[in-house]
């Protein structure tokens, strides 16, 4: 095949909608928004139900891409307009400067080990620093240095200039602009993602408020060998590893009240992954998972449940805890629950607290789908152009939805959606001509 | 016997199914004794019964072949025609004085972590209970299968 | 094959993979052993290999230090193998000449606890893989042509998706179905959620569209009977009203799922009282609820057991739709009576809602207490302990819906073999990559969608269809697929033209020729050859050998692994 095509989005969807239409020959604009592909994949220790390390799945996929002679992979750069009719959008993409001249840059890191300023590390959760020049993380794809201009002295204030001093390849450019490139494609592929909730509105559960309660995405990066703690989990006030655990599941989620209705679809099982994670680090520690309904209901979710609970004792305690409440003299957290199978009210004392937060839409998409003229649903999902019959094409004819921006799903659903969107779009330009 | 002594295992795998359950195993993070060397082969078929006398001639406490169930074989029959060859292999090594046990035919699949890792430990400890080689050094070089 | 080789310069790069390997074995010592070896130039150990540094520093270490050989050990060559090679012949390299060692599946993740034994292991597993590097080979890969037809295996929603897409990518497609009308399960359904379509509706629209397509052509009422051939050139064969043999080049299995009969549980099959959800959607379409006040349904019958132990994944949503259309179209009272409801997403999750407001009432039993049925005076009555109120409940029905598992098709064993693709252990087919390859076959050329994969909705499932189509277009769309090197090759001089080979090996890939001087030798033709090496081990003369996979390769790596006491050690 011939022709041309965009996917929106370089985590696992918009990756593998890419090599699909890349590999029938069809040229493939990659556009992410962040400095690297990956997407939230990236940040995740190990993948339920096989306990695969994650990064190390994904990275030989973003660099299969990064390679591939069918596709362009533009980091940092975002959609802002899209004319026509399919097969024949006209889009415009905005590049931002990262100050880097990317065909020079080797990504040695010196720059960095010399860059002065210190700026929350938003690859590991703001949990640790990173430089003001960087890589986003280890694996990142192009392996290519970015300048965050809200915070480099050089921008900030006119001083510094340490990158530029250190650099043997020439390659910072401080006067780089941003560039708009225009381009031609006969479809496009939405796979925008997902954001995390922060559950700062919820007080009962004292969030940002109690130091031992995390989010699991936080969890997720401490308990990663190349997190911020190098896979150690610590607990305040002494910097110990925790004795006990509790997981909430639905924070954010099936709420009808304050937040979304929906049920995640995920929580269950990467807080049971979580759990196991955490006996498999230390073997003495007891794990709780507090939830409404186990929604096990994937290829081998029921039996990854039985095994945590029988090999590796994790105890699953079916309620919706009212509040936490912490000793501020141990840190030590007291969940308070009513337990919907004994019906009474009960406490639970834990040295740490992991909440398993909605997934929501990607802050992003109201904004891409007033670009594209597509709909959004009421959860602000990408509207399927017929739910039960056509669930990955969206209300405008060539423009495909694949992934989590598509309502909620999995790895492997969000992998099999953005094979079918690669194959419908593929439908639009074969029908070109192409 | 000896509490000390630690078999030396050579174990072939097929590339489709057994190998595959070994990583599984991995993955699942099944443990097992850390005595087999595993050699990977395309198929179990692939396994000359010259390489089970080498090995146990350079002294190899225990062989293990394996491979696809029969009626999975990625390549058919493959590890019918070894289950065959591997017989002669067993009854060969009785005659050179090796006890039949130290040798082995399984079949693994790809989603049998747990099994390869029962088979590996059942075997180490088959091993174990033998001892070392008793023909370590002693069988001629050259000894091969003439079928 | 050449003579003269160069002498080996290998490199070896060591991975940490994070703590995954670093963390239960010594690499910074590994490293340094491999040094040691013989022909080993250069070795490093990395936090990540596989990251574009660790790939960028292979690169580099083979332009600077000459190296002709290079060896990687990390994770397993099952999905990392083609990186690297990737890698190497972006630096010049034959990606022949490597080699991959796994030290993380098969050592630091099988002996977590056993951190100097599995630094043993590994230098070992090392030391095994510089043995077969020397002796390595350069090879070069072939190209094979593919006919650009498709081959889809099952025309229920799955199947017809599938057959869909691909006919309008631009491919010719074989369509085979069992039955005699396409449409599968759904068939048997009554209305389907969101658009509350007549299934049978739903059904008509699918196959119209593929009636009009010219480049779909249908078998009904036929069967696969064979399957030769690979990735590119299948031969199959079909049976059905008039037998045909088709030549396709990729293969889309969509065969479907059944609905678990539950013989033996409660009195179904006796009490006619007592249906299944099948049973349910049919007595739903032909209007036959006449009387029936009550309806209680039963989920998990069946599974979540110790016999099947996976979650249907589809019971939840399909009961609560039901009870929904009872409700709302025959005024019939619901009762779900549930371990949990497992409903998720955010259309499903509004529908639970929905039914709760319209009154289908929910009632939880424990997971390991089952509802009773009992019969007093004829009449039903279902009894549980309920875990919300906390006391035993009865519960009057006058019909009872068991929801039961989807269970694979009866000739899912016959089909794995046929098409050489597996089955899990919950008997449903076995994909290459449960994370990220949930649509392939590790056999090169055929794909899995539907049902036939697990349990899962109609809007899943013709997302797989799409996906299965894309996956399968790739090589029609290509053209050609690269034909690995690793084919069997007789030595003609050492040949005695027995002709044993020829009657081992499965592919037809071996004959006998007659050279001039009348003397009669064996040939392998490579395109057929699929490597496996069945006819090396059966050659008594020693006259194939296994390109890439050769005898002195293997028995050097038995050599190796034997030839030092740092590793298993012996008598201690």
């Amino acid at each position: 095949m011939h022709g041309s095509a965009l996917v929106l989005g370089g985590g696992v969807a918009g990756i593998q909608s890419s090599l699909d239409l890349a590999n029938k020959g069809i040229k493939v604009y990659l556009v992410e928004k962040e400095p690297s592909i990956g997407g939230v994949m990236a940040l995740l220790d190990k993948t339920f139900p096989t306990n695969d390390c994650s990064i190390c799945i994904l990275a030989p996929k973003m660099n299969e891409c990064f390679a591939h002679s069918n596709i362009e992979v533009m980091t940092y750069s975002e959609l802002t307009s899209l004319e026509g009719e399919a097969p024949n959008f006209q889009v415009t993409i905005l590049k931002k400067a990262r100050f880097i001249d990317e065909k020079k840059c080797t990504g040695c890191g010196d720059c960095t080990q010399k860059c002065p300023t210190k700026v929350p590390n938003k690859y590991n959760m703001n949990l640790d620093e990173r430089k003001a020049i960087y890589l986003p993380f280890p694996q990142s794809v192009p392996r290519i240095m970015t300048i965050d201009k809200e915070l480099c002295l050089k921008f900030t204030k006119d001083k510094c200039g340490n990158c530029s001093k250190v650099c043997k390849a020439k390659a910072i450019d401080y006067e780089q602009k941003d560039e708009e490139i225009v381009l031609q494609v006969g479809a496009v592929v939405v796979a925008s993602g997902f954001e995390i909730y922060k559950p700062i509105e919820m007080f009962e559960y004292g969030y940002g408020k109690y130091p031992n309660v995390r989010t699991a995405i936080e969890y997720e990066r401490l308990i990663c060998a190349s997190g911020p703690t190098e896979g150690n989990l610590l607990v305040e006030p002494n910097g110990e590893h925790p004795s006990q655990i509790g997981f909430i599941q639905c924070v954010g989620s099936r709420d009808f009240r304050r937040k979304n209705p929906y049920c995640s679809s995920v929580c269950c099982m990467y807080a049971t992954k979580e759990a196991m994670l955490a006996r498999e680090h230390y073997e003495d520690i007891e794990a709780y998972i507090f939830y409404t309904d186990l929604r096990a209901v994937g290829k081998n979710f029921q039996q990854y449940v039985d095994r945590a609970k029988k090999d590796y004792d994790i105890k699953y305690i079916r309620a919706r805890p009212g509040q936490i409440v912490e000793n501020p003299d141990t840190n030590k957290l007291t969940i308070w629950y009513d337990d919907l199978i004994n019906p009474n009210v009960q406490s639970l004392e834990v040295d740490m607290v992991v909440l398993c937060t909605a997934l929501m839409p990607s802050t992003t998409a109201n904004r891409i789908g007033e670009i594209l003229g597509i709909e959004l649903d009421d959860n602000g999902f990408f509207r399927a152009k017929d739910l039960l019959g056509d669930p990955v094409s969206s209300t405008r004819d060539g423009i495909f939805i694949a992934g989590y921006c598509a309502g909620p799903k999995d790895i492997p659903e969000s992998v099999t959606q953005a094979s079918g969107a690669s194959a419908r779009a593929s439908e639009v330009i074969a029908q070109a001509g192409g | 016997m000896d509490n000390m002594f630690k078999p030396r295992i050579i174990a072939f795998c097929c590339n489709w199914c057994s190998y595959a359950g070994a990583d599984l195993a991995g993955v699942s993070r099944f443990q097992y004794p850390p005595n087999a060397r595993i050699i990977r082969v395309m198929c179990s078929g692939r396994v000359e019964p010259r390489f089970v006398f080498r090995a146990f001639e350079k002294g190899a406490d225990g062989v293990i072949v394996t491979g696809c169930h029969i009626g999975d074989c990625h390549y058919i029959s493959g590890n019918k025609k070894a289950e065959e060859r591997m017989k002669l292999v067993r009854y060969l090594i009785g005659i050179l004085g090796l006890e039949e046990d130290r040798f082995r035919l399984e079949w693994i699949s790809a989603s049998e972590g747990q099994k390869f890792a029962h088979v590996m430990t059942a075997f180490i400890n088959k091993i174990k209970e033998l001892g070392p080689n008793p023909m370590f050094g002693k069988i001629e070089e050259g000894t091969e299968c003439q079928q | 094959m050449s003579t003269e080789q160069e002498q080996p310069r290998i490199g070896v790069s060591v991975c940490h993979c994070g703590t995954n390997i670093g963390g239960f074995l010594d690499v910074p010592a590994v490293a340094e052993y491999v040094k040691t070896l013989p022909y080993v130039i250069y070795s490093e150990h990395n936090l990540y290999t596989c990251a574009d540094d660790g790939l960028t520093s292979i690169k580099n270490a083979i332009k600077e230090h000459d190296l002709n050989r290079i060896i990687v050990a990390s994770c397993t060559p099952r999905t990392h193998a083609p990186l690297f090679q990737y890698t190497c012949e972006s630096a010049g390299l034959n990606p022949y000449l490597f080699e991959f060692v796994n030290i993380r599946e098969q050592c630091s993740w099988v002996h977590m606890k056993e951190k100097e034994e599995a630094t043993l292991k590994a230098k070992d597993l090392i030391r095994m893989g510089v043995a077969r590097a020397n002796l390595l080979e350069p090879q070069t890969e072939k190209r094979v042509d593919v006919i650009s037809k498709a081959l889809v295996i099952g025309g229920g929603v799955a199947g017809m998706s599938a057959s869909l897409s691909l006919a309008d990518q631009g491919f010719q497609i074989y369509l085979i179905e069992k039955e005699e009308e396409l449409g599968g399960m759904v068939r048997k359904y009554y209305k389907l959620t969101p658009s509350n379509i007549d299934a049978l509706e739903f059904i008509d629209n699918m196959v119209n569209k593929i009636k009009i397509r010219e480049n779909i052509k249908i078998y009904k009422s036929s069967i696969v009977k064979d399957v030769r051939g690979y990735i590119g050139n299948f031969k199959v064969t079909i049976e059905g009203k008039s037998n045909e043999n088709l030549e396709v080049g990729t293969i889309i299995l969509a065969t479907g799922a059944q609905e678990f009969k539950p013989n033996g549980f409660y009195e179904y099959g006796q009490d006619e009282r007592i249906v299944t959800t099948i049973e349910l959607e049919n007595k739903m379409r032909i209007k036959e609820l006449d009387g029936v006040i009550n309806v209680i349904m039963i989920q998990c019958v069946g599974s979540r057991e110790e016999r099947i132990p996976y979650c249907s994944r589809i019971c939840c949503m399909t009961a609560i739709k039901n009870a929904i259309y009872l409700k709302k179209e025959f005024d019939i009272s619901v009762n779900i009576l549930h371990n949990e409801i497992r409903v998720y997403g955010d259309y499903y999750e509004a529908l639970y809602r929905k039914a709760q407001e319209i009154g289908v009432h929910f009632n939880k039993f424990g997971e390991n207490d089952k509802p009773k049925v009992l019969k007093e005076n004829g009449t039903l009555n279902v009894e549980i302990f309920n875990e919300g109120l906390g006391r035993i409940e009865k519960y009057p029905a006058d019909l009872i819906v068991v929801s039961t598992p989807m269970v694979n098709i009866s000739d899912a064993e016959s089909l794995s073999k046929m098409l050489k693709v597996p089955l899990g252990q919950d008997r449903f087919f076995f994909e290459a990559h449960v994370k990220l390859r949930p649509l392939d076959f590790a056999t090169d050329g055929i794909f899995l969608c539907g049902a036939a994969h697990a349990p899962a909705t109609i809007p899943e499932v013709i997302t797989q269809g799409y996906g299965a189509a894309s996956r399968a277009a790739i090589p029609l769309a290509s053209g050609y697929v690269q034909v690995e090197a690793i084919t069997s090759h007789v030595e003609e001089a050492k040949c005695r033209g027995c002709g044993r080979c020829v009657e081992v090996c499965e592919y037809k890939a071996l004959e006998l020729a007659e050279l001039e001087n009348g003397r009669r030798v064996s040939r392998t033709n490579e395109v057929l050859c699929k490597g496996c090496g069945t006819c090396v081990a059966t050659c008594c003369n020693g006259a194939i050998s296994m390109m890439h996979y050769t005898s002195e390769q293997i028995n050097a790596m038995i050599d190796a692994a034997l030839s030092e006491k740092v590793g298993g050690g012996i008598v201690g």
